[in-house]
């Protein structure tokens, strides 16, 4: 799934309840430069309700929502966060059209939720990568990987 | 003189337009996107291209409907956001063209509002003030109003949208996505008692379905480890099943927000008011509430620009008229109170 941009895992955390990912997503931001991530999980992992804590750490009081249907939500925090889901998302060429490589350039928070499609384009723009694996107990892995 | 009033939206799928003479649709037209069909569902960059494509030809087709000559036209209004911006784009810019050319007053118009006054286009109106349950693919919202341009959010999904928690259960069920519409045409043959799913523990008079959709997704996950064919065999319950749990999420956050507010007008609107459960647990349960339940047309539940024409002939009452320099938006955090 991460292929070959997964670098080695910088940072683990096992998560029991959601009241526990304020303070990962705390640690994440802190402990990465990365303004850009993308975020790999199966459905029903958590990647909407972990980017929610992490817009939060950002400042934002907006309600974050899944973006499925509209692709990109775009939030005022300290600074602009756009939060793209591509699990719609077919060919590249659809998001091109939207402009998906404006909204990277940009000096912005970007966290992308199924962004497997789009995996060869993200090495030119710095991402980090965040992996979100369900135990069968309930609890979730978050894995953070990269520069 | 009469009031004539163009409507343009482009905010998703459809590229549609409308003519409203003092407040009566005279002609409403959609364009439909056959196109997506092929490719299943929103393709953002055919979406984009096809409402270039089919702007110009919709508009002249609901002129043509409507028996109107362009220079009869007093205003146009147009879907500003929420949306696609590659979408809404189109729409805003044919829109500003057109009130440019024929120096008339253009008018920007909020989707989410619109959805609301669709319930303007025909008789009985609610009283004011009522509460809309807009449903749809990308919103679950209930907002009370307070007149035609004065609304507020009460209470809106912290995660997935309704319309989403069926597309999304529908795929776990291996229906094509979307399989909202798959999920409401199987219930009709299963029994929605037969599974039951826990409902989301969310305070005030906002929804959560992320948590829905991942019990579902457990729970068949451990019944298809006992039996691999348990999704075939039970397909018709699990789907009314899912489909009555989603229905009464929606009805118990109104039943909350009515006794909260005192407001007994009770309206829904959005793509997923077509669902015949949520139809028929809300009415069924409003004689027993004692409420005055309202639901549009299917054609003005869906995206239509009617619903854009309607809410623009309210603006144009009060002359809330847009500047050419203005810019679509695809995220506009509040429905605005004027």
């Amino acid at each position: 799934m991460f292929s070959k941009y997964l670098c080695a895992v910088q940072k683990k955390w096992t998560v029991q309840s959601v009241g526990e990912l304020e303070k990962v997503a705390a640690e994440i931001l802190a402990a990465t430069p990365a303004k850009k991530f993308a975020v790999y999980g199966n459905m029903g992992a958590g990647k909407t309700t972990f980017i929610k804590s992490i817009c939060k750490q950002l400042g934002t009081d907006e309600n974050i929502s899944s973006p499925t249907f509209a692709i990109v939500h775009e939030y005022a925090g300290r600074e602009k966060i756009y939060h793209f889901d591509l699990y719609r998302i077919n060919k590249i060429e659809e998001l091109i059209e939207i402009g998906f490589e404006e909204y990277l350039e940009n000096d912005a928070y970007v966290f992308i939720e199924w962004p497997e499609v789009v995996e060869h384009m993200l090495a030119d723009f710095n991402f980090a990568t965040i992996k979100i694996t369900e135990q069968n107990d309930g609890s979730r892995i978050i894995e953070v990987s990269g520069e | 003189m009469p009031v004539t009033i163009l409507g343009i939206e482009s905010s998703c799928d459809e590229t549609s337009a409308a003519v409203l003479i003092d407040g009566q649709i005279v002609s409403n037209i959609t364009a439909d996107q056959s196109v997506h069909a092929k490719y299943g569902g929103v393709v953002p960059e055919l979406a984009s291209r096809a409402h270039q494509a089919n702007i110009i030809p919709v508009v002249s087709a609901t002129l043509r409907d409507a028996n109107i000559d362009l220079k009869k036209l007093n205003a146009v209004a147009f879907t500003q956001g929420p949306g696609l911006l590659g979408a809404l784009m189109v729409g805003t810019s044919y829109a500003k063209g057109l009130a440019l050319a024929l120096d008339i007053p253009l008018i920007a118009v909020h989707h989410m509002q619109a959805h609301i006054l669709a319930h303007f286009i025909k008789y009985p109106h609610p009283q004011f003030p009522f509460l809309c349950l807009t449903v749809s693919g990308g919103h679950t919202q209930i907002v009370l109003a307070q007149d035609h341009l004065q609304m507020k959010v009460i209470g809106q999904t912290i995660d997935d949208a309704a319309g989403e928690a069926f597309d999304k259960t529908a795929k776990m069920l291996g229906l094509n996505y979307p399989g909202g519409p798959l999920i409401d045409k199987y219930a009709k043959q299963g029994n929605g008692d037969k599974f039951h799913f826990p409902e989301p523990q969310v305070p005030d008079l906002n929804f959560s379905f992320s948590g829905l959709k991942t019990s579902i997704l457990y729970f068949l996950r451990d019944e298809i480890r006992k039996n691999e064919n348990f999704i075939q065999e039970n397909l018709y319950d699990l789907c009314a099943s899912i489909q009555k749990t989603i229905a009464g999420i929606l009805l118990k956050k109104m039943i909350k927000a009515a006794k909260h507010t005192g407001i007994r007008e009770i309206a829904i609107s959005g793509g997923v008011s077509a669902n015949s459960e949520l139809r028929r647990l809300f009415t069924e349960n409003a004689k027993e509430l004692g409420w005055n339940i309202y639901i549009p047309d299917l054609e003005y539940c869906t995206d239509n620009a009617a619903m854009i024409a309607i809410t623009g002939y309210y603006k144009y009452l009060k002359k809330e008229f847009a500047e050419q320099t203005i810019i679509p938006l695809a995220r506009i955090p509040e429905l605005k109170s004027h």
